[in-house]
């Protein structure tokens, strides 16, 4: 058999091309393929070498139209035994082709030509092509005029002329010959035998038979060379005679043969393939050409020789002229037809031409798996031979089934990007199913052992690592774990073979995943700036106790973007799984990028037999640009190859969908991980780089409760580029902690150059631990934003954020127990009442009482205090009446509280009295109004209010005593804040000058009462002044009384102005000495609203009545 | 009972999600390799015959050497395929349809995903029990 037979192939003219003297097989080929271009040269462009002597037997001859055909046979090739029976089998022509630089003399060339030419018994055409030819070589060439044809070098356009010139020819000379053999006189006589006719015993019977015979074969064979001649028209009349004769002897063999070689001469003649009515005729025609070749089938010599091969070559020539869609089932039939005739073919090579004819068929036809199918076949038949040659053919022929397999290697797919990600990160289970089409493991793993097997013994290194890569990889659980170590013997095998550093396009082990990309560390933040937005650094951070809210997990696309600096080195995490049973030593490892702006450094790993490990790539950016990582490089079994993380990721969302066999992270133990998507990341050029630390080592800062400390946080500038601004800012928990920052130390120093360092002073103030408090969690964090020189014209570049947590340890210190508030009376002296105008008007803008004078419902604040810890602590109370003052500050006397004692500190709330009793305080409309405006005076009060301490040198504080206090005073703080609208006080008249002496009995006594009216409006009342002895009897009244008085005393009528102050006096005469109390009261008349309130009297026409605190007068008897 | 006989189930995506080798013959690992190719070449048949009738069994549509593919499409396109060297087309014709029946069943599961391996054993068993009755 013959491979690539078509129709055609009866009306081509063989030419044997053989390389002649030294050549380069490249040469050769490259010289042979440029022949290949003249396979059809046209009748009409030879009649310049065409000489006529006689009349052509060819009368027919379309010279306009018609064309004859070559069959280049690159190599030449052994005459066939079939040779008298189909013409087109012989070799007509000889084309030797001889590079003259490798082989300069001429002379052997053509001795060498002319040996090789007497193996072509048949040729009638021979020539020598002798390329680049020197200028000797030209001068010797033209003397001698022999076979050998000169090439002068010129350019490729001329050599095609030259050549398509020596074709032309060529063809002219082979046409002559073709002539002079039909028109022979013995043409008719010759006897053309096939190996099919008997040729141990010429009977006499047989040799009648012959004879007979004689005439048909002869017809025949001229219609062949009418072929070769391109004449169909005469072809078809010897043909038509050849029928009729071989008919009548019953030559079945040859009927079939002249019958084929008239449906060529149809088709040549007609050119119309298409025309359904040809079709049907060359189908019809060749199917009776199959039936007359199995008809001559004989039996007896069916074990030497049998037409089979003509029957499967009819039957190929038949499909490959219907090898179209539409007529799919015909050839299919056909194919399988000629496939089970391969069963009796007795030559091996006749089963392999045949069954790589029909995989090619069945490859035009687009049947790829059943084309697979006979290339497989074709293959093993190739592995049975045993020899390198067929072994390199074997794996050549299974590279081409390895498409419809679906086990190419990588480097034969086209780089086709595969969304898999579908609506938000959901795959859709049909695209998931339709990336693992046609996946039919068991098919797949014999096809790449297959291949391993051919590569082995053919010697290609490369394919077999990368078929065993392909096996090892995809099909490991199918796998024992000795098939496994196999495997990965086979990979260590052909990496011995192969140069170091190879790079094979198909990964073996391990799978890689991305596991994610770590977060910049809190000291190298990005952050975007925004052109338009001066305070860039607002928002971009969390300014709540909540690093994540819900919110922001909205906001944050599934694609985060990542910027990377140029510079700074970066890193990824990549997860590594070896499912297989063998430790697994991964050389190196490094991210694989494309854009070229990015130095990836290589690690080595090992692991372990079905492990799986996280491990961090890191690389620096080298460029500004975009980055992206398709995957990693990795250096194992001595094949350096590309592990794709998409590839990966498909292959897990296969193994979910039940379409995959096994994950190889989950069988090796790893958690599932989410999908990690590749970010979309950006290179910006260097940017500033500040880092911190907390001056005096970066331990957490140890600070009692409410204790005031100053820290340093010195900032240096690490970076290469100057830090142009900054801004500083307070986050995180117990922000309120942070007094006071030293921002304009950072600001003033600015722009801070390269290796520059600024220490920052920071006020810290220790909060109150609280139950839930978490130590680590609690600190607050110091921010600054920064940010590199901007250029102009240009986008501001990123700007960045240095988070410096201000580690604060809080221990507890004073504890505070409880709050109460105190009220006390405390009498005063009326004898020792200094009245001093000056200090009165001085502080007559606020109602004070001095603590001296005594004073009636005073209130104190007891702040009950605990001191768990082990150091001492001595608290003073300050009180800063007027906050926009300082000089107005009372200080306390220290209180010392020991370790482990209680102790209570009084606040006298005083100096808080309003100087004018308001009617806004007291009638107000609304309730909750009321409330509000007694918190906030609550508020205003305990502000003015601070409890510090000190404790050992350095360490002072403030107490917490807001909410304590707020709760004491909750309810009485009315009493605490208004003045009473009248103030009573006594003093004596002219006493002044009598010292220490006080009253004396039996004197008179003049005194005054002084009213004040602390409201805005006048008040009218009837005022009365009582006396009282120690035992608290009335002196005054009564029948036993021991004061004398003159003046008014009770029920005077008086009108006291608003903010004034009115006087009356009287005089008491002390009969007896002793201890008396003065008492003065008034009864309002027409009380308003106000004094209504603040009495706190419910009903409307309830009397209102003040009195004045007790007056102590000490009235000394006479000496 | 037919000495060589493979059966497959080959999904819509061409992915084959179930095998079993039924013949009575001795099964050897290359013979029902070699088994698997034929079917899978058969495929390309399959699916240019399967527009061309409306019955979903498509008998016999290929053969290699003695052994010859039988072939039931359901409406769903998942291919019963059948190679034998047996020529009992009824008795081939009874089993996909019984084989059909038991796969709508799988098909019916919830938790089974169409297009994934059909890993039932009770599956394999019924339809082990079918194939020595019918072919």
């Amino acid at each position: 058999m013959e491979p690539d037979v078509s129709i055609a192939t009866s009306s081509m003219i063989r030419i044997a091309v053989i390389p002649v003297g030294e050549i380069h097989l490249h040469l050769f080929r490259k010289y042979a393929g440029m022949l290949d271009r003249h396979h059809k040269i046209e009748l009409s462009t030879i009649t310049s070498f065409y000489k006529v002597d006689k009349k052509s037997p060819f009368q027919q001859q379309p010279w306009e139209s018609g064309s004859l055909r070559f069959k280049f046979i690159v190599g030449g090739s052994p005459p066939s035994p079939w040779e008298d029976f189909q013409s087109n089998r012989k070799i007509h022509g000889v084309i030797g082709i001889c590079y003259c630089p490798s082989s300069p003399d001429l002379g052997s060339v053509a001795e060498q030509f002319a040996v090789a030419c007497k193996g072509y018994a048949s040729s009638v055409v021979q020539r020598c092509f002798v390329f680049s030819p020197g200028d000797k070589q030209l001068a010797d060439g033209n003397n001698n005029k022999n076979k050998l044809v000169l090439f002068p070098p010129a350019d490729q356009r001329a050599q095609e002329i030259h050549l398509q010139t020596m074709m032309q020819e060529i063809a002219a000379s082979l046409l002559m010959e073709f002539e002079k053999w039909v028109s022979r006189p013995e043409s008719g006589g010759i006897i053309l035998k096939t190996p099919l006719d008997s040729q141990a015993s010429l009977s006499s019977e047989e040799v009648i038979k012959a004879t007979k015979r004689r005439l048909g074969r002869a017809q025949k064979t001229t219609g062949d060379y009418c072929l070769l001649a391109g004449s169909p028209v005469d072809a078809n009349a010897h043909y038509s005679t050849a029928l009729e004769l071989a008919r009548l002897t019953g030559d079945h063999f040859w009927y079939a043969g002249a019958m084929e070689g008239g449906v060529c001469a149809l088709l040549m003649d007609k050119a119309v393939q298409k025309d359904p009515v040809i079709e049907e005729e060359v189908k019809y025609r060749y199917n009776s050409v199959i039936v007359h070749y199995r008809k001559s089938f004989i039996q007896d010599n069916a074990q030497r020789v049998s037409p089979l091969s003509f029957e499967l070559e009819a039957t190929l020539k038949l499909a490959r002229f219907l090898c179209r869609r539409e007529l799919a089932k015909e050839v299919v039939d056909l194919l399988t037809a000629a496939a089970d005739g391969a069963k009796s073919l007795i030559d091996a090579s006749d089963r392999l031409i045949l069954y790589i004819e029909i995989a090619r068929l069945y490859g035009t036809l687009g049947y790829h798996r059943k084309a697979a199918f006979f290339s497989r076949q074709v293959a093993q038949l190739y592995l049975q031979q045993e020899t390198t040659f067929s072994a390199i053919s074997a794996m050549q022929v299974l590279a081409l089934t390895t498409k419809a397999y679906r086990v190419q290697t990588k480097a034969s797919i086209p780089d086709q990007p595969i969304s898999t990600d579908g609506e938000g990160g959901k795959v859709n289970h049909n695209s998931v199913v339709s990336l693992f089409e046609s996946q039919w493991s068991t098919l797949q793993m014999v096809v790449l052992k297959e291949i391993l097997l051919s590569a082995v013994r053919a010697g290609d290194p490369l394919a077999a690592w990368s078929a065993a890569a392909r096996l090892l990889r995809s099909y490991y659980p199918l796998i024992t774990p000795s098939g496994q170590n196999g495997l990965a013997t086979a990979l260590h095998n052909s990496a011995e073979r192969l140069p170091s550093g190879t790079h094979c396009p198909d990964p073996a082990l391990p799978f890689v995943r991305l596991h994610s990309f770590p977060l910049h560390p809190s000291q190298m933040d990005i952050i975007k700036r925004p052109t338009d937005r001066p305070d860039w650094w607002a928002g971009s951070a969390p300014s709540g106790p909540f690093i994540y809210t819900p919110f922001t997990k909205g906001d944050q696309t599934t694609k985060q973007d990542l910027i990377w600096v140029v510079g700074e080195p970066v890193q990824v995490l990549v997860e590594l799984a070896n499912p297989c049973g063998f430790p697994l030593i991964v050389n190196s490892i490094y991210l694989s990028v494309n854009s070229g702006n990015f130095d990836s450094f290589p690690i080595s790993v090992t692991l372990p037999p079905n492990s799986s490990k996280v491990i961090s790539l890191s690389g620096i950016p080298t460029k500004p640009g975009p980055v992206t990582i398709p995957g990693c490089h990795v250096h194992t079994f001595g094949a350096i190859t590309q592990h794709l993380f998409k590839d990966v990721n498909n292959l897990i969302l296969g193994a979910q969908q039940g379409l995959v066999i096994s994950d190889p992270f989950r069988c090796c133990g790893s958690g599932k991980v989410k999908t990690t998507h590749v970010p979309e990341i950006t290179v910006v050029p260097s940017l500033p780089l500040l880092v911190s630390r907390t001056v005096g080592g970066d331990g957490a800062v140890i600070l009692y409760e409410g204790e005031i400390r100053e820290v340093w946080v010195s900032v240096a500038n690490a970076g290469t580029v100057a830090v142009d601004h900054a801004h500083v800012s307070v986050s995180g928990k117990n922000q309120d902690s942070v007094i006071s920052i030293g921002s304009e130390v950072l600001e003033s120093a600015l722009p801070l150059k390269p290796g520059a360092e600024v220490t920052i002073p920071v006020t810290l103030k220790a909060w109150q631990l609280g139950v839930t408090d978490y130590k680590d969690a609690s600190s607050p964090i110091l921010l600054i934003h920064y940010a590199g020189p901007t250029e102009k014209n240009h986008e501001p570049p990123p700007g960045r954020r240095l988070v410096t947590p201000l580690n604060i340890s809080v221990l507890q210190g004073l504890s505070f127990v409880k709050a109460r508030l105190l009220s006390m009376e405390i009498p005063a002296h009326v004898g020792q009442i200094k009245i001093s105008e000056n200090s009165n008007s001085e502080n007559s803008s606020l109602v004070k009482i001095d603590p001296y004078r005594g004073s009636w419902g005073l209130r104190f604040l007891e702040l009950e205090l605990s001191n768990p810890t082990d150091v001492v602590f001595e608290v003073g109370v300050s009180v800063n009446v007027n906050v926009d003052r300082n000089s107005s500050e009372f200080d306390y006397p220290k209180t010392r509280i020991d370790r482990d004692y209680t102790a209570r500190v009084l606040i006298p709330l005083e100096h808080f009295k309003l100087p004018i009793l308001d009617g806004s305080f007291l009638v107000t409309n609304s309730k909750s109004n009321k409330k509000a405006e007694v918190n906030a005076s609550i508020k205003d009060l305990i502000s003015k209010i601070k409890v510090r301490w000190v404790s050992g040198r350095n360490s002072s504080g403030e107490l917490h005593i807001k909410d304590a206090t707020q709760a004491a005073l909750q309810t009485s703080v009315m009493d605490v804040l208004l003045p009473d609208p009248l103030t009573f006080s006594f003093r004596l008249i002219d006493q002044v000058d009598q010292g220490q002496g006080g009253v004396m009995a039996q004197n008179m006594t003049p005194m005054e009462v002084l009213v004040r009216n602390n409201t805005k409006e006048l008040i009218s009342m009837s005022l009365s002044v009582t006396c009282r002895d120690v035992a608290g009897e009335n002196c005054i009244e009564g029948t036993n009384s021991a004061v004398l008085w003159s003046g008014a005393l009770s029920g005077m009528k008086v009108d006291v102005p608003p903010l004034e102050e009115i006087k009356h006096s009287f005089s008491f005469y002390f009969l007896v000495p002793g201890e008396y109390t003065l008492l003065a009261a008034a009864v309002i008349e027409d009380p308003n609203e106000i004094l209504r309130a603040r009495a706190r009297c419910s009903l409307s026409d309830e009397p209102i009545f003040y009195r004045g605190p007790p007056y102590h007068v000490r009235v000394n008897g006479t000496l | 009972m037919a000495s060589t006989a493979c059966f497959m189930i080959i999904s819509k995506n061409d992915i084959p999600i179930y095998e079993a080798e039924v013949g009575s013959a001795l099964k050897k690992e290359e013979a029902a390799h070699q088994h698997q190719f034929i079917l899978h070449a058969a495929l390309d048949v399959v699916q240019d015959l399967a527009w061309t009738t409306s019955a979903m069994f498509l008998k016999s549509i290929d053969r290699f050497n003695d052994l010859v593919v039988s072939v039931y499409v359901t409406a769903g396109h998942t291919r019963l395929m059948l190679l034998h060297d047996s020529r009992n087309d009824d008795g081939i014709k009874s089993f996909f349809q019984e084989v059909h029946e038991l796969y709508i069943k799988i098909l019916l599961n919830p938790l089974y995903l169409p297009g994934s391996r059909v890993t039932s054993s009770h599956f394999d068993t019924k339809v082990r029990a079918l194939a020595r009755k019918y072919i």
